[in-house]
């Protein structure tokens, strides 16, 4: 079959991406697949085309509803129109009017607490589905770093439908969770499809200091002297806030982003980094997920991350047009107590599972239970999940499993720091791959000599003008 | 304007008569017995439930710098102005909130607008892609439906909303500065939003201010738009924004059972709630509906005596008039200051 031939005519592509075309011809052959792409590799065609060449109907489903939401968006934009995204947010009225004529959409996003509702099952069980996809498949896995338990009951649903192939999409796996989304999904012998998680024109340093203020100089310099636009990830709300000052007062563009800004502002920032108005952004981990910014120079991060793949995923943001962009993080001994500190404050104590679970049981209600037991948004997900299935011993049995898990991966994440190995091989042996080519610009292990891009910065400071009230609002609306 | 400069009025208002935590729970429009009688007792109704956010500590330190400069004074564990206080009072700009109206739905309201202007701003020229400045779902869908069968790729369509907006800015009272703040908070493909942080730093003032300032120019823009054919769009932008029942959900149930013509002892039992729960429906009631049967609990001449002894004593505090009314409940005292108290 010719399957450029196809990509050129309905897509406008002449070539496929690496990997891609491999995936499309597995999932024609209606083989299940596991699919291993690189971010911003071009993940969703892997399922538009097989899609609109088989017949009936693809569903995929999607952990956020802002991603999936995203997703059908620049699907219609891209011609395809036959496209629904439905989620439990929608009113009433208008889920029953989708749900009504689902058997006209081609493809039907949907968030995975869907599955567990009657209506959407009966209708789907009159429809002729040619695949299902299953996105961000690593949120199955419960020693993944954004486990979504509602993700588990993919498996219970398949189980009832006489099935189509499946197709499990994500950025990031290794050998411990792809294990899991093949056993959880209930695949049947799943072709692998890796693609190497590598990115070449990505170089990795590591900068030793000393204290937090070492930190904050190493940084002021570095935005003084290199180019943007880049991303700052520090631990803490306060330490983005914190930092972003101190860079405001140097006259940098730059601003704070993380989960305690209200959302019109944090709406705003992201639009002000999009259009080059702000070339920094201070943020927690809150920052990336649905942020399509192509030219992203930097990523510097001002903390340790809790693993390999939480930091692979943050600066895998940098460098998506193929250009050159570098990777840095700040290291001092201290860090790696810090950042156990919160990722087991992330997690239930035994007596706080005791006491949600008593509280239960006295007929509390989840939330007002779960506030009384001051567990975090994410423990209580992982909590409720755990609850519906096992006893409350085994629960215990299993956070202590996955705490330990945790401290491991936080183990794995400081060997990359202090191991003296180049970073991107120890980085790739984590997900299984090892003996690449290196880039001339690798690491800072392998030596990088002075970059010349990096400091090629043009000052382009232009005095802003003041727009007033109604001239602002005859520039919007003409 | 800023927190204190609120506190201060509404502080000059309940003068002496109230506790430290009242003007809290106003803000946040608590919708407690106390806080809705005190709305209406000490006409501070434009006020309540301003900043549903307002944080304990911001609170806090607002009453600290009042404390501090001598503007007010605690005595035992009320609150009054002193002297200075007194004559600042008099210079403090007029306040143009209407906070019992809106309750905070005001941003929804401007949540559409914003989101409104965004889509034609790109629309207009082509445009069809860019992240939706609102991520709330009702916003978008009442967007969405609003937008339905116009002639949004029409550039003169969009220029005539443009058109309007103005217009209704103009026409709402708004100072210089709440325009300023209003359209630098709106964006699109050709202008982008700012933050509260970066028009503190150019505007050079707090975010609390700023934040103030915003809240009362939209309590100025709605009531321009709401019963008004001059602003089609916004008027379709504001709707449902007004409350539209001034009443809590339990103090409808009550009402209804009320009207039904059950006793207070009946209602309490069959909604199983306490005595003074139900008592805190019938001053809600009594509150928003000036024909409210007083006369069903108290007699004619005992409201006059209770009103004309308030006036006299100069005071509206339970305690003291509880001391000259022996006989009359707590509760039969607040309903006669609530229901008569356009007297003062």
């Amino acid at each position: 079959m010719d399957l450029k031939r196809i990509l050129l005519d309905r897509f406008g592509y002449e070539n496929f991406r690496p990997g891609q075309e491999e995936v499309i011809r597995h999932v024609l052959d209606k083989r299940d697949t596991i699919a291993i792409l690189p971010t911003g590799m071009g993940k969703s065609l892997c399922y538009q085309l097989p899609g609109s060449m088989m017949e009936g109907s693809v569903i995929i489903i999607s952990p956020l509803v802002s991603l999936m939401e995203d997703q059908a968006m620049r699907m219609r934009q891209s011609g395809e129109k036959r496209v629904i995204a439905l989620n439990s947010f929608l009113p009433y009225s208008e889920r029953q009017r989708i749900l009504g004529q689902l058997q006209n959409y081609k493809f039907i996003f949907i968030s995975p607490e869907m599955l567990s509702q009657e209506a959407f099952g009966r209708q789907l069980n009159r429809m002729r589905i040619s695949l299902v996809v299953i996105d961000e498949a690593h949120c199955i896995s419960q020693w993944g770093f954004d486990f979504r338990p509602d993700y588990l009951r993919i498996g219970d649903f398949l189980k009832l439908k006489g099935r189509p192939p499946l197709l499990a999409l994500t950025a990031t796996a290794d050998e411990k969770v792809l294990n899991d989304i093949q056993q959880y999904l209930q695949m049947e012998k799943p072709i692998v499809q890796r693609h190497s998680l590598d990115r070449p024109n990505i170089s990795y340093s590591i900068v030793e200091v000393n204290s937090p203020l070492e930190k904050t100089a190493w940084i002021k310099n570095r935005i003084a002297q290199t180019v943007g636009p880049g991303i700052i990830y520090a631990a803490s709300r306060k330490r983005a806030d914190e930092l972003a000052i101190e860079l405001q007062l140097e006259g940098v563009a730059v601003q704070s982003y993380h989960a305690g800004k209200e959302q019109d502002d944090r709406s705003i920032i992201q639009e002000q980094f999009l259009n080059g108005d702000l070339e920094w952004i201070c943020a927690t981990n809150a920052f990336g997920m649905g942020v399509h910014k192509d030219d992203i120079r930097q990523v510097i991060h001002d903390h340790l991350p809790p693993a390999v793949a939480a930091y692979i995923q943050e600066v895998g943001r940098a460098g998506r047009d193929g250009h050159p962009a570098a990777a840095s993080l700040l290291y001092m001994p201290t860090d790696e107590q810090t950042t156990s500190y919160i990722i087991q404050s992330d997690l239930p104590r035994e007596e706080e599972i005791r006491y949600y679970h008593r509280m239960l049981t006295e007929g509390h209600s989840p939330g007002s239970a779960s506030e009384l037991a001051s567990l975090t948004e994410t423990g209580k997900r992982v909590l409720d999940y755990y609850m519906e299935h096992y006893p409350l011993e085994e629960i215990l049995l299993r956070l202590h499993g996955l705490s330990n898990e945790k401290n491991e991966q936080l183990r794995q994440m400081v060997q990359l720091v202090i191991g003296g190995a180049c970073i991107r091989q120890r980085a790739l042996s984590y997900f299984g791959e090892a003996g690449r080519n290196k880039p001339v610009e690798c690491c800072s292990i392998c030596g990088l000599d002075h970059v010349n891009w990096l400091y090629d910065k043009s000052i382009t400071k232009s005095a802003e003008e003041k727009v007033s009230w109604d001239e602002r609002i005859t520039n919007l609306l003409g | 304007m800023n927190l204190s400069s609120i506190l201060l009025f509404v502080i000059s208002k309940m003068n002496g008569q109230r506790t430290l935590n009242a003007g809290l729970h106003l803000l946040r429009g608590k919708k407690s017995g106390q806080t809705l009688t005190d709305v209406e007792y000490f006409n501070v109704k434009p006020f309540f439930a301003i900043l549903p956010k307002l944080e304990e500590t911001t609170y806090t330190k607002a009453i600290d710098k009042l404390l501090d400069s001598g503007l007010i004074i605690q005595n035992e564990k009320f609150i009054k102005l002193t002297v200075e206080g007194n004559k600042r009072v008099k210079d403090l700009p007029d306040f143009h909130f209407r906070g019992w109206d809106y309750r905070g739905r005001e941003m929804i309201f401007f949540g559409r607008i914003a989101l409104l202007v965004q889509t034609l701003s790109y629309v207009r020229k082509g445009e069809f892609s860019f992240n939706p400045i609102q991520k709330d779902r009702d916003i978008q869908i009442f967007v969405k439906m609003l937008l339905e069968r116009q002639p949004i790729t029409d550039p003169g369509f969009a220029k005539k909303i443009g058109e309007e907006l103005k217009m209704a800015l103009l026409k709402s009272g708004m100072s210089d500065i709440q325009k300023y703040i209003f359209a630098c908070r709106l964006t699109g493909s050709t202008e982008t939003a700012k933050t509260w942080d970066q028009l503190s730093s150019e505007l050079e003032m707090g975010t609390d201010a700023l934040r103030l300032q915003f809240i009362e120019s939209l309590h100025r823009l709605l009531p321009i738009v709401e019963d008004s054919a001059e602003f089609p769009f916004l008027n379709k932008m504001a709707f449902g924004i007004k409350v539209h029942s001034y009443l809590t959900d339990s103090a409808m149930h009550t009402k209804r059972l009320f009207d039904q013509g059950h006793s207070m002892a009946s209602i309490a039992t069959i909604r199983k709630l306490k005595m003074s729960t139900i008592e805190d429906h019938i001053i809600e009631m009594a509150m928003n509906d000036k024909r409210f049967p007083v006369t069903h609990f108290v007699s004619e001449e005992l409201i006059h005596a209770v009103v004309s002894k308030s006036q006299e004593l100069g005071t509206k505090r339970l305690k003291l008039l509880k001391d000259e009314f022996d006989t009359l409940s707590y509760f039969e005292l607040r309903l006669i200051l609530t229901a008569y108290k356009e007297v003062d």
